[in-house]
């Protein structure tokens, strides 16, 4: 009866322990092959950055109010600001086709 | 009865019944729900950044010790005690 009880318990972990091996293989061989794919297509390829703090952002650049920054309309040569670009946009490129 | 041969009847029983099948998608279910697969997942990749290598078998002789601690004791439990349920069904009808 003892005997028959340790088997059952080392087959059991056997057993679980084949399922569980399979399944980490099985992880670790799409990981693998997914950052080998990736390293060939992009071999330049940076992870985004993690701020545990959360006050830079994925670039690793900090918080920017969109005021601040400024782009360079081409059709008008001014610098705009960002936060107001597409209402310059929509006045810049209509006013161009309009005369 | 030789261990061995034993081992693979009890296997063969588990498989023909439909119960092995039962069992992994418990296991599977369980370990999914838990949050295990993703931390195996992240572990493969910072084990990758580490060792700078994303060879398969270098990778896996580092993950897998770690990943099999890191299942929870009541998945670990839980299944253990359902496939011992099933062996001693096994055992009785032979």
């Amino acid at each position: 009866m003892t005997e028959e009880t340790i088997t059952i318990d080392s087959i059991s972990n056997g057993i679980l322990n084949n399922l569980l091996t399979t399944l980490i293989q099985d992880i670790v061989a799409r990981e693998t092959t997914q950052q080998q794919l990736l390293k060939t297509r992009y071999p330049d390829l940076r992870s985004y950055y993690y701020d545990p703090n959360g006050s830079l952002d994925i670039n690793g650049l900090q918080k920017q109010q969109e005021s601040s920054q400024y782009i360079h309309c081409e059709n008008c040569g001014r610098d705009v600001s960002a936060n107001r670009l597409a209402a310059h946009l929509q006045r810049c490129l209509s006013r161009a086709s309009r005369r | 009865m030789d261990t061995t041969k034993l081992k693979g009847q009890i296997q063969k029983y588990l498989v023909e019944s439909g119960n092995y099948e039962l069992i992994s998608n418990e296991l599977n279910a369980r370990l999914l729900q838990e949050g295990w697969v993703d931390k195996v997942k992240d572990l493969t990749k910072s084990e990758m950044n580490i060792n700078e290598s994303t060879n398969f078998t270098q990778i896996l002789s580092t993950v897998e010790p770690k990943a099999l601690e890191m299942v929870s004791d009541s998945t670990k439990e839980t299944v253990l005690s359902q496939i011992r349920q099933f062996l001693e069904e096994i055992v009785d009808t032979k």
